[in-house]
């Protein structure tokens, strides 16, 4: 009976123990997720709207949890002071210039605050420090923006509406098109020769990327026009002959045609010559005198050569020429 | 209790405020005998371990399908919008909020609130609880003082158990069905639950233990007329238990939705 009793109190012990040690690790392994045992410092932030947060929700930064939310008050007329333990460990990444926003854990879900941490060259928060309010979208404003556009569907559909009744009844060019078979058929006709001319595009643009990869050939007259520094100056050079080449021709071109001008003169010689026609019918004569002057006294030579005083000389100078040959 | 004379409202309105003064007195009662010595330690022992650890399996297997269903249950409407994630986080804020403390209350209400009435209902009419007078023994004490002291602290414990094993039995769905790791499970669970949540769960599973004691034993004391009045009391242990029960947790949520 005794031993009964003494195993039934062992056992009743065991039970009461387990439950409460169930108990209390429930308890730790709370405290342990709600950061309670964590050294902590106390941030504060001013809301103008706080959409629902409430005590208990999560401080989250870079998508941790490192806080939970203190206290909730009313400041001023209508803002909204609130206090948050934030674990020591996450101070370090906070600066001065923090911010904090109102935010949710998912489209659905809790309300939470995020701290954006600021710039990394300022001093890091202490305990007791306000962040600065960063101002949250609210779903109202997403809705107001959504109305928006949803008005201006309505606008566009209801022009939309207008245009495929005009093309149904076939107004306008497009309608026109649409209904009017043969128009439909210019048009293909029009394509057909638009796809034709950018065939032959391609193919010139083809030519010309041929003609334009021959001149990039390396060694060409343009490659060295374009590359080649000293083929440039040396026609640089070319191009200078030239201009004084044709300055001189011009020179040239002046004197000639100020001798042109003399020679329409009568006041020279070669002028004379040339304008004057009694010079001319005087030179004329003169010549054809000069000719008959000349057969004469070439007839006077031939019988000189045959005179008996001089055709020893003749016959002595014959006869050298023959043995020069 | 009969009274004598013309009855002040009526017949039945009388009797249910007579029956909240015996109620009252019993409970006074119970109050003066757990302070003063002698204490019943042997008894209350045997108590605890009749009503605690006896009724450990049954509350083990309640609490298991409990959670193992629930999770069940709840998965298509959350799945349905894509939030099958917040599974454990539903789960767990119904089981440590409402289910734990209030299965294991139903269970034992039936289990022990039935056993307690019975026993001391067939006591009284077998005047076992007479001849303890008799003897010398306070049988207020040593019968009623010990199973109410047991069914207020093992309730609890019973009702811890039952919140651990039906949040197993939802890990369970919930790690066949969305391959959820333990600590995935255990963090996503405990997400949303306060300290509130635990010590009112807590407090309301004291309240319905010590509810269950103090009607299973009031029925089971007062009952009369042989063994029709035991099961009379032994059914009245459970029907009125379990409506109080309900009863306390409106109560008690009101209270710490108040306070939360």
């Amino acid at each position: 009976m005794e031993t009964s009793e003494n195993k039934r109190s062992v056992i009743v012990g065991i039970f009461v123990f387990l439950g409460i040690v169930l108990f209390v690790a429930g308890i730790f392994t709370l405290a342990g997720q709600q950061k309670r045992f964590v050294k902590s410092i106390e941030l504060n932030a001013i809301f103008d709207n706080v959409a629902g947060l409430k005590v208990g929700n999560n401080v989250w930064f870079s998508g941790v949890k490192i806080g939970t939310v203190k206290k909730i008050d009313f400041y001023g007329t209508s803002q909204v002071k609130i206090k948050m333990n934030v674990e020591q460990e996450a101070q370090k990444y906070i600066h001065k210039n923090a911010t904090a926003q109102i935010s949710s854990e998912g489209f659905i879900g809790n309300r939470i605050i995020v701290i954006e941490g600021g710039n990394i060259n300022l001093p890091v928060v202490e305990s007791g420090d306000r962040l600065h309010v960063k101002k949250a979208l609210s779903t109202d404003a997403m809705l107001e923006d959504l109305q928006a556009n949803n008005r201006n569907l309505i606008e566009i559909t209801g022009n939309l509406k207008v245009i495929s009744g005009k093309m149904a009844n076939g107004e306008g060019a497009i309608g026109a098109l649409l209904t009017d078979s043969l128009m439909a058929g210019n048009l293909k006709n029009t394509m057909a020769g638009l796809n034709s001319a950018s065939q032959n595009i391609n193919r010139t643009a083809v030519s010309l990327s041929a003609f334009s990869n021959k001149l990039n050939t390396k060694g060409g007259l343009v490659d060295e026009l374009l590359t080649d520094t000293g083929v440039f100056s040396q026609l640089e050079g070319s191009v200078g002959n030239i201009r004084k080449l044709s300055v001189a021709a011009a020179s040239l071109s002046e004197d000639l045609s100020t001798a042109g001008q003399k020679l329409n003169d009568k006041n020279n010689a070669i002028g004379v010559l040339l304008n004057d026609q009694e010079s001319a019918a005087s030179l004329k004569k003169t010549l054809t005198n000069l000719e008959t002057s000349s057969q004469k006294l070439d007839e006077n030579l031939e019988a000189l050569q045959h005179n008996f005083l001089l055709r020893g000389f003749f016959r002595k100078k014959a006869k050298e020429e023959e043995k020069m040959k | 209790m009969k009274k004598s004379g013309k009855y002040i409202i009526s017949k039945k309105i009388d009797g249910v405020f007579t029956t909240l003064y015996d109620v009252y007195r019993f409970l006074l009662r119970f109050f003066k005998e757990v302070l003063f010595p002698p204490y019943e330690f042997k008894e209350l022992v045997k108590q605890c371990y009749d009503i605690g650890y006896k009724s450990l399996p049954l509350i083990t297997l309640t609490g298991f399908i409990t959670g193992l269903v629930f999770t069940k249950q709840s998965r298509p409407s959350l799945a349905e919008f894509g939030a099958a994630s917040w599974l454990p986080s539903l789960v767990s804020i119904a089981i440590i909020r409402a289910l734990a403390p209030l299965v294991t209350a139903l269970i034992a209400a039936g289990k022990v609130g039935s056993q307690i009435g019975a026993e001391l209902g067939s006591m009284k009419v077998t005047e076992q609880i007479d001849a303890m007078e008799v003897s010398g023994t306070n049988p207020f004490k040593f019968l009623v003082v010990t199973r109410m002291i047991a069914t207020t602290f093992m309730i609890p414990i019973l009702a811890i158990y039952t919140g651990v094993v039906a949040l197993a039995g939802s890990f369970i769905n919930v790690t066949q069905n969305e391959q959820t790791s333990f600590s995935s499970f255990v963090e996503s669970s405990l997400q949303n639950i306060s300290f509130l949540d635990l010590f009112s769960s807590v407090i309301k599973a004291t309240l319905f233990g010590f509810t269950i004691g103090a009607v299973g034993c009031y029925q089971g004391y007062n009952s009369s007329k042989g063994t029709e009045g035991v099961g009379k009391a032994a059914n009245s242990a459970v029907v009125v238990s379990m409506f109080l029960i309900f009863i306390e947790e409106i109560l008690v949520v009101q209270v710490v939705n108040a306070i939360r």
